[in-house]
C-alpha cells in the first residue's frame, strides 16, 4: 500500500489555543501517530469567527485573505479544527474566488500591508481530512482499541454544514462524515434530530437565555436517543456542550451530565491513547465514567 | 414510478382523530414531477381533505413552503425523484417554527405580525428630494428584495425555535431592504430599534435561514449588512455590538481572540462578576480563559496596516453615502 | 356583522394599489381575499411595466402602440388615459420604495417588448410584478388596511340595484360573514385556470367575473383570451417576453426564426396574439419539436442571462430541466390574460352603482382583442389607483344603505345545497373536464363548429355540476368547498367566452376564425357585453371608441 503524504498549514483556531486546548493538542497527537503533517502558521490571526463580518465586510476579507496568503506561501492548503473557523474562512475564499474584483479590492488592502492573495487555497477541518483525504478504510486500519463502548450523538453543529456553497464537503440534509468517522473506529453512531443545528454559542453573551436552552435541548435530544456521549467536530460547539452544560441545566432545571468529546480524543482513544493523553480531565463533564 | 407519499395529517377539530398522525398516499410520479403536483393529484384522485397552501406553483407567491423529508422547502421547487433517491422517503410535513393548523397549512400570523414589526416601508428623509440610486445602490439590496416571504428561513431558524419572540430571519431581510436603500430617511432610528432585545443580534449564525432560502435571499448576509451598518452608526450600547467590538479590537491588539476580554467589554463589570461562581468551575478544569499578556501573532504589523487602511476606506465610502444623500 | 366604507376583493397590485388610495382618503378600506396579498398572481408577472419616460418617446407612441396591438378593439380614450398617467405612476412606485433596474447612467432602465415600437418597458430584472407586489403590500402595512385574507367572497350583496358590501366564506373555520360597506371593488384577476394549460396560478379562477355577474354588471369582450407565445410545456410555466426583448430567438425543428416568415420587420418582437399563432402553425404543419417550439437564449451568454433574465434560467432549470445557457427551451403557446372582463368605466365603476372593477378582471376597455407585454401592470397600477379614488368618491357622497336582512341565509343556503349533497361527480374531475373542453374548443383557432360543440359539451358539464358531490365534509379549512365556489364561477366564465366567440364572426388579435380568418372594421368595431338575465346569458354590443387612430391594417 501507498501511503499518501498528507500535509497541511495547520490553523487550530483562537478557541483551541486556549478554552479548548485539549483540542489542538490531542489534534496534534492524533494526525503525528496517523502520519498526517502539520505545519504551524506563525503569523495567521484570528478568522473574525463571524463577528468581524458584522464589524465590516471588507476588513474580515482582508484579515482571511491574510491568512490564506500565509498558506499559500507555504504551497499548503489549510486544516483547522473548528468548524467556525472553517466557515468563515471558506465564506470568504469562496466570495473571493467567484469575483475577480472583489480579490483585486481585497488584495489593494492586503498590499498596504506587502501582502497577495492569489485565490488557490483550500480550507478542509480535521473532520474532512479524516474523511476525506485520509480516508476511513485507512483510518479504520490504525485502530487498536475499537470504541465499542460508545453510543456517540454526532453534533455536526452548523459550520461544517453550511453554507454548502462555499463548505461543499458534507450534506447539510444528509451528513455522512462524522457517523462513518465514528463507525471506522468502531463506536456506534445514535441517530437524532438535532446533529445539524445549532449549539448556540455565538449568542452564550449576548442572548444566554437563547443559548443555554439551545444547548440543552440539543443534549436531551441526544440523551433520549440513547447516546452515551456527543462528540464534535468543533471547539466551540464542545465549549458550549460541556463548559457551559452546567448552566444549560440550569436553565432547563433538569440534569443532563453528557460527556462531550473532541473529534480529535475520540480518534486518539481509538488509537490507543491514554485519557491523559487525550486530556479528558479537562472537561466539566467527566467521561470517566463510560470509558473501556 | 410509483411512490409512498407519507404526509403529517392533522385536524384539530376531527373528534375521531384530533391529534396530528402520518397518512401514507402511493403517488404515480413521472419524471420531472414536482411535490406540490404530486400533492394536488393526491388530493385531486384519492383524498380532497389534504389542505396545503398553493397558487402560483413557480416558485414567486411564496405559498407552497412544507417541510421535505425535515427541511424547508417549497413544494412547487422540489422535483420528487432527486429528492426521493437522495432521502429514501417522502415525508411531507408542515413547515417547523410554526403552528400547524391543519394538515400542512401552518399559521402565518406570527410571520407577518414580525413582518410588520420591523415597519417594512421605505420612509424618505421629510424635505430632502431623495438621493438618485445608481446601479450600485441597487445591488446593494438586490438580493433582500428576492424574498417571496414563503417563511422556509423562519421555519429553520434555530434561534426563532428557542424564542418566538426573536424577530427572524424573514423581517431582518426585509428591514436591511429598507435601511440598506440609499433613499431611506430613517435608517439609524430602525438599526437602534433591531438592535433591541430578541432583534437582530439574537441570530446565532446557524446560517441554517441562507441554506433554505428557495430564492437565494441569503438572510444571513442581510443580518450581517445591518449589524454592521448599525456598528457603523455608533449604534454600540448593546451586548452584541459590544461582543463585536470587544472581537474588533482583540484582533487588532494581539492578532486573535481574548475571551476573558471579550467576555469582559460584552457583559460589562456587573454581569461579569455573575460569571465568576461559574468561572471557578471552569478554573477547576483549567478552562477560565486568561487577559493575554502573550503571545501575539508574529507580523502583527500587517494586521494592523489592514487595519487602518480597510477603515480609511469605510470612512470614505460613509461620507461618500452621506454626501449623496445631502447633495440631493 | 362587520362594516367598512370600502370592501375591496382581492388582494393583487390593483386592489392594494386602490385600498391605499381609499385609506389616503381617509376612508375604512377592508381588503377581502382568498390568499394572502403578497400570494397574488400579480407576482408572476416577470417582464416589466411600459411607460414613455425618455424625451425620444411619447405617450402618443405609447397609445399607438397599445391601440394597433389591440387590433383596434381598444377604446381610445381610455388607451390615451393610461399612456399619459403612466409616468406618473411609475414615479410614485419609486417613491412608494421600488426600485427598477438602472442603465450604467442611473436612470430608470427600459427594455424592448413585444408589438412596441420603442423600448419603453421598466423592470426590475425579470422579477417586476413580485417587487410591485411587494411594495404595495409594504404600503398597504404602511396605511394599515384591514385585511381578511383567506376569506372567500360568496356573493356581492346588492339589494334595489346598489352594492351593499359582501358575504364571504371564512376558511379556516367555514364560517359565511357579512361585510357591510357603502361600496364594493372587485380586484379578483384573471380566470387562466379554465384553460388547462395556463400560465396563471391554482387560485387564478376568475371568481370577481363570476361575482359581478351575479350582482348584475356586465362582462366585456369575453372572448379576447390571450394565449402567451412562450410557456413551458408541462406546466404551463411563464417565460416572460423579456426573454425575446432581450435579444431571444424563436426557433423551429429546422433551426429557423420562422417569425421571419409571419412578422419580418420585427419577428420576435411581434405582439403576443401574432407570435402565437405563428408557433402553433408551425407545430400543426410538422415543424414542431415534441409539440413545441424552441426559445433561444444561448447566444445572449451567461452574463446577461444572470443579470436579465435568473428567474426565467432558474425556472427553466428546475420545471422543464433545460439550461438556457447550454440549450434552447421548449416552449408552446398557454392561456395567460383576459383582455376581456367586467365593464368598468375610466374610474372603476360597473353598471351597478356602487360596483366597482379594476385590474384584470376589470374592462375598461384598454387592451382590445390583444394586450401588449408591459401593460398588464400598468392597468393595475393607474387604474386600480383611478377605481380607488372613484370608489372612495362615491362612498364619501353616498350613505350606508341597509343590509338586507335575508342575504346571509341565502348565502348559508346555497352553500349547504353543496355540502349537503350525499354522493355525486367529483368537483375535481369536472373541473378538468371544463379545462379539457375550453382547450380544445376555445383555443388560438376558432371556428364555428369547434365553439359551438364546446358550448355545448359546456352546458353539460354546468347541469352535471349541480350534482357534485363532495368528500370533505368538515368547516375547517374545507378546501374542496372552496375548489366548487370557484368552478361554479369558471363555468359562468367559460360560456362566456365561448358565447361571445361563436357570435364575432371576424378574426382580431388573440381572437382568431379560421372561417373568418379576416377582420372586419365594418360589422365589427364593437365591444361584446355579457349579462345574466334570469339565470340566463344575453349578449349586447357597444361601440369602440376611437379618437386619434383610425383602424389600419395591422403589420409587424
Amino acid at each position: 500500500m501507498v501511503e499518501v503524504e498528507l500535509r497541511y498549514a495547520y490553523y487550530p483556531g483562537c478557541a483551541s489555543q486556549e478554552m479548548t486546548k485539549e483540542a489542538n493538542e490531542t489534534t496534534r497527537l492524533v494526525c503525528q501517530r496517523l502520519g498526517i503533517a502539520l505545519h504551524d502558521m506563525p503569523k495567521a490571526n484570528c478568522c473574525g469567527a463571524g463577528l468581524l463580518t458584522d464589524y465590516d465586510y471588507q476588513l474580515y476579507l482582508a484579515l482571511n485573505a491574510r491568512i490564506f496568503a500565509e498558506a499559500e506561501a507555504m504551497e499548503m492548503d489549510i486544516m483547522t479544527i473548528c468548524s467556525t473557523c472553517l466557515m468563515v474562512m471558506s465564506t470568504a475564499n469562496r466570495d473571493l474566488k467567484a469575483d475577480p474584483k472583489l480579490l483585486e479590492k481585497t488584495n489593494e488592502i492586503l498590499s498596504t500591508a506587502g501582502l497577495r492573495y492569489n485565490g488557490t487555497i483550500n480550507v478542509k477541518q480535521l473532520l474532512w481530512v479524516l474523511a476525506g483525504d485520509y480516508g476511513l478504510d485507512n483510518l479504520k486500519k490504525k485502530v487498536v482499541k475499537p470504541l465499542n463502548w460508545i453510543k456517540a450523538a454526532p453534533f455536526y453543529g452548523c459550520h461544517s454544514l453550511r453554507p454548502s456553497d462555499a463548505l461543499g464537503f458534507d450534506d447539510p440534509e444528509k451528513p455522512w462524515s462524522l457517523d462513518a468517522v465514528i463507525a471506522a473506529l468502531g463506536g456506534e453512531a445514535v441517530q437524532y434530530k438535532g446533529k445539524t443545528k445549532c449549539c448556540g454559542f455565538q449568542v452564550d453573551l449576548v442572548a444566554p437565555e437563547t443559548a443555554e436552552k439551545m444547548t440543552a435541548v440539543r443534549l436531551l435530544d441526544g440523551k433520549e436517543k440513547g447516546a452515551n456521549a456527543f462528540v464534535t467536530p468543533c471547539p466551540f460547539c464542545h465549549i458550549n456542550l460541556d463548559n457551559y452544560q452546567g448552566l444549560a441545566e440550569k436553565r432547563v432545571s433538569q440534569k443532563i451530565s453528557m460527556p462531550v468529546f473532541h473529534l480529535s480524543q475520540l480518534v486518539g482513544l481509538a488509537l490507543g491513547l491514554t485519557a491523559e493523553e487525550m486530556g479528558l480531565s479537562r472537561h466539566l463533564v467527566s467521561p470517566e465514567k463510560i470509558l473501556k | 414510478m410509483k411512490i409512498k407519499f407519507k404526509i403529517r395529517r392533522y385536524n384539530p377539530v376531527d373528534t375521531e382523530a384530533s391529534e396530528p398522525y402520518i397518512q401514507a398516499y402511493m403517488c404515480e410520479v413521472p419524471e420531472g414531477m414536482t411535490v406540490l403536483e404530486a400533492l394536488l393529484k393526491i388530493a385531486d384522485e384519492q383524498d380532497p381533505t389534504l389542505s396545503f397552501r398553493k397558487s402560483c406553483r413557480s416558485a414567486i407567491c411564496g405559498s407552497c413552503a412544507v417541510s421535505i423529508n425535515g427541511f424547508s422547502k417549497l413544494a412547487c421547487n422540489t422535483q420528487v425523484i432527486p429528492e426521493f433517491k437522495k432521502a429514501g422517503e417522502m415525508l411531507i410535513e408542515p413547515l417547523a417554527n410554526h403552528t400547524p393548523l391543519k394538515d400542512l397549512i401552518v399559521d402565518f400570523v406570527p410571520f407577518w405580525r414580525k413582518m410588520e414589526k420591523v415597519s417594512p416601508y421605505l420612509t424618505p428623509a421629510e424635505g430632502e428630494s431623495a438621493p438618485a440610486v445608481t446601479p450600485e445602490d441597487e445591488e446593494r439590496v438586490d438580493r433582500s428584495q428576492r424574498c417571496i416571504m414563503c417563511g422556509c428561513c423562519n421555519a429553520e431558524c434555530n434561534s426563532l425555535a428557542i424564542d418566538e419572540n426573536f424577530i427572524a430571519p424573514a423581517a431582518l431581510a426585509k428591514a436591511w431592504r429598507i435601511v440598506g436603500d440609499v433613499r431611506e430617511g430613517n435608517a439609524r432610528r430602525r438599526l437602534h430599534r433591531l438592535s433591541e432585545e430578541h432583534g437582530m443580534w439574537d441570530c446565532v449564525r446557524c446560517v441554517h435561514c441562507t441554506q433554505y432560502c428557495p430564492k437565494d435571499v441569503a438572510p444571513l448576509k442581510a443580518i450581517e449588512e445591518l449589524r454592521s451598518s448599525a456598528m457603523k452608526e455608533g449604534i454600540t450600547d448593546n451586548p452584541g455590538a459590544k461582543h463585536v467590538e470587544a472581537m474588533r479590537d482583540s484582533v487588532e491588539r494581539f492578532g486573535r481572540l481574548d475571551e476573558a476580554a471579550m467576555t469582559f467589554k460584552t457583559l460589562g463589570f456587573l454581569r461579569s462578576l455573575g460569571m465568576i461562581p461559574f468561572g471557578l468551575r471552569m478554573e477547576k478544569h483549567g478552562k477560565l480563559p486568561r487577559p493575554h499578556i502573550f503571545a501575539q501573532i508574529e507580523e502583527l504589523d500587517e494586521v494592523k496596516k489592514i487595519y487602518e487602511e480597510s477603515e480609511r476606506r469605510a470612512k470614505e465610502e460613509k461620507r461618500e453615502l452621506a454626501s449623496r444623500k445631502k447633495g440631493w | 356583522m362587520v362594516i367598512h366604507d370600502i370592501v375591496i376583493i382581492g388582494g393583487g397590485l390593483a386592489g392594494m394599489r386602490a385600498a391605499i388610495e381609499a385609506s389616503r382618503a381617509g376612508l375604512d378600506a377592508a381588503i377581502v381575499s382568498k390568499i394572502y396579498p403578497v400570494r397574488s398572481h400579480s407576482v408572476a408577472a416577470q417582464g416589466g411595466i411600459n411607460a414613455a419616460l425618455k424625451d425620444t418617446d411619447s405617450w402618443e407612441n405609447h397609445a399607438f402602440d397599445t391601440v394597433k396591438g389591440s387590433d383596434y378593439l381598444g377604446d381610445q380614450d381610455a388607451i390615451e388615459l393610461l399612456c399619459k398617467e403612466a409616468p406618473f405612476d411609475i414615479m410614485e412606485l419609486e417613491k412608494m420604495g421600488a426600485i427598477f433596474s438602472r442603465d450604467p447612467e442611473g436612470r430608470i432602465a427600459q427594455r424592448p417588448f413585444g408589438g412596441a415600437g420603442y423600448p419603453r418597458t421598466c423592470y426590475l430584472a425579470d422579477r417586476t410584478g413580485h417587487a410591485l407586489l411587494h411594495v404595495m403590500y409594504e404600503q398597504l402595512v404602511k396605511h394599515e388596511v384591514v385585511l381578511y385574507d383567506e376569506w372567500h367572497v360568496v356573493k356581492v350583496v346588492v339589494e334595489d340595484g346598489t352594492a351593499r358590501g359582501v358575504i364571504a366564506l371564512e376558511l379556516s373555520t367555514g364560517k359565511l360573514h357579512r361585510l357591510h360597506s357603502k361600496a364594493v371593488l372587485i380586484a379578483t384577476g384573471g380566470y387562466g385556470r379554465v384553460f388547462r394549460t395556463t400560465t396563471n396560478a391554482l387560485s387564478s379562477t376568475g371568481d370577481g367575473m363570476g361575482l359581478a355577474l351575479d350582482a348584475g354588471a356586465e362582462l366585456m369582450d369575453m372572448e379576447f383570451v390571450q394565449f402567451h407565445p412562450t410557456v413551458l410545456k408541462r406546466t404551463g410555466i411563464l417565460m416572460t417576453e423579456g426573454c425575446r426583448g432581450e435579444g431571444g430567438y424563436l426557433l423551429n425543428s429546422k433551426g429557423e426564426r420562422f417569425m421571419s416568415r409571419y412578422a419580418p420587420k420585427v419577428q420576435e418582437l411581434a405582439s403576443r396574439d401574432v407570435v402565437s399563432r405563428a408557433e402553433q402553425t408551425e407545430i400543426e404543419e410538422g415543424r414542431g419539436v415534441d409539440g413545441c417550439v424552441l426559445l433561444d437564449l444561448r447566444h445572449l451568454g451567461a452574463d446577461k442571462i444572470n443579470r436579465k433574465l435568473p428567474q426565467i434560467r432558474s425556472l427553466a432549470i428546475n420545471f422543464a430541466g433545460v439550461d438556457p445557457v447550454e440549450k434552447p427551451i421548449p416552449v408552446k403557446p398557454g392561456a395567460h390574460y383576459s383582455m376581456g372582463g367586467i365593464r368598468t368605466d375610466f374610474d372603476g365603476a360597473t353598471t351597478v352603482p356602487g360596483l366597482y372593477a379594476a385590474g384584470e378582471c376589470a374592462c375598461v376597455s384598454v387592451h382590445g382583442a390583444n394586450r401588449l407585454g408591459g401593460n398588464s401592470l400598468l392597468e393595475a397600477i393607474v387604474f386600480g389607483r383611478r377605481a380607488g379614488i372613484g370608489v372612495s368618491n362615491f362612498s364619501e357622497s353616498n350613505g350606508l344603505l341597509p343590509f338586507p336582512a335575508t342575504a346571509l341565509k341565502e348565502a348559508a343556503f346555497e352553500v349547504a345545497d353543496i355540502t349537503k349533497r350525499d354522493s355525486g361527480e367529483s368537483p375535481a374531475a369536472l373541473r378538468e373536464e371544463m379545462a379539457g373542453v375550453m382547450e380544445a374548443h376555445s383555443g388560438i383557432f376558432r371556428d364555428r363548429t369547434r365553439l359551438t360543440d364546446g358550448l355545448r359539451k359546456l352546458r353539460d358539464i354546468r347541469e352535471r355540476f349541480k350534482g357534485v358531490a363532495l368528500t370533505d365534509r368538515g368547516d375547517y379549512y374545507n378546501n374542496e368547498l372552496l375548489q366548487v365556489i370557484e368552478l361554479a364561477q369558471m363555468l359562468k366564465i367559460s360560456e362566456a367566452i365561448l358565447l361571445g366567440a361563436v357570435e364575432r364572426e371576424e378574426s382580431r388579435g388573440s381572437h382568431f376564425r379560421t372561417d373568418f380568418p379576416l377582420r372586419n372594421d365594418k360589422d365589427w368595431m364593437k365591444h361584446t357585453l355579457v349579462s345574466l338575465k334570469d339565470g340566463e346569458m344575453k349578449l349586447g354590443y357597444k361601440a369602440v371608441t376611437v379618437t386619434k387612430f383610425q383602424p389600419q391594417e395591422r403589420k409587424y
